[in-house]
């Protein structure tokens, strides 16, 4: 991977390995199904009530307002979110190449991966990167960092796109 | 000596109806160990127009102090800014000001 970075155009760029897209496609696929899924099938998912939580601690009928007034736009800016990266995501790997709007869903989007796969590996404020990879979960783990790092570098571009036009 | 013409209400009541009103709703921000600070500190900026030490000192509170309010007014405007938060991933929820 080479990280994203500000372009002198206004574009924020990157470069994935073959490897790194693929993978970033798998995880797309995988919160799409998700999110598409039958709310009363997975009610209880765990990265689903992370994605889309209460809006109202305490308060069962004000989380319940919330949630009938908002939940539709949510899910389906999610998912139009997923679309643009796919949309933009070099199929066996190279050069990102992002405009705002898209950058910003790119943000969330990678966001939301690290969200579904964090709540799925139980990250803590203490967990580490693997030291080797021995088995699924520290490979998942990997992952995890490896998204951690390309969303770091996006939100790093940006801020410095936006202190470039000031 | 309450009168016919007394009110109804006691003024504690009353007063305390009053402060209800005025009372705002806000929205809070909640630590969790996955979104990164400088996403935070970004989203804040992007989303209320905060500067960025503004944004910066509500993202360490956050951090340090499990949560932090990032905005104040009715209810419908702090659902609304709870739902551009979730749009984030940001942990965030309305309540009334306590």
């Amino acid at each position: 991977m080479k990280p994203f970075r500000s372009s002198r155009g206004g574009d924020i760029v990157a470069r994935l390995e073959p490897a790194e897209a693929s993978i970033v496609g798998l995880l797309l696929d995988q919160l799409e199904q998700l999110l598409a899924a039958d709310a009363d099938d997975v009610g209880d998912d765990p990265v689903l009530v992370r994605l889309i939580p209460d809006g109202h601690r305490g308060d069962p009928e004000l989380a319940a307002d919330y949630r009938k007034l908002t939940e539709a736009s949510l899910r389906s800016g999610k998912a139009e979110d997923l679309a643009t990266v796919r949309a933009t995501l070099p199929d066996g790997g190279g050069e990102v190449r992002l405009d705002s709007d898209q950058a910003a869903a790119w943000l969330r989007s990678t966001n939301d991966l690290r969200l579904a796969l964090g709540t799925r590996l139980d990250i803590g404020e203490d967990t580490e990167p693997p030291e080797e990879i021995t088995g699924e979960e520290d490979q998942q783990l990997a992952v995890y960092y490896w998204l951690t790092a390309l969303q770091g570098s996006l939100v790093d571009a940006l801020v410095a796109g936006r202190a470039a036009r000031s | 000596m309450a009168g016919p013409l007394a009110p109804t209400r006691t003024p504690e009541q009353t007063e305390e109806e009053l402060g209800d009103l005025d009372r705002p709703w806000v929205t809070i921000v909640w630590n969790d160990p996955v979104n990164l600070m400088t996403y935070v500190t970004f989203v804040l900026q992007d989303l209320f127009g905060y500067d960025e030490p503004t944004a910066t000192a509500l993202m360490l509170q956050v951090h340090h102090e499990g949560k932090a309010i990032v905005s104040s007014g009715p209810r419908e405007r702090m659902e609304h800014d709870t739902s551009r938060l979730h749009a984030y991933g940001l942990w965030a929820s309305f309540q009334r000001d306590t």
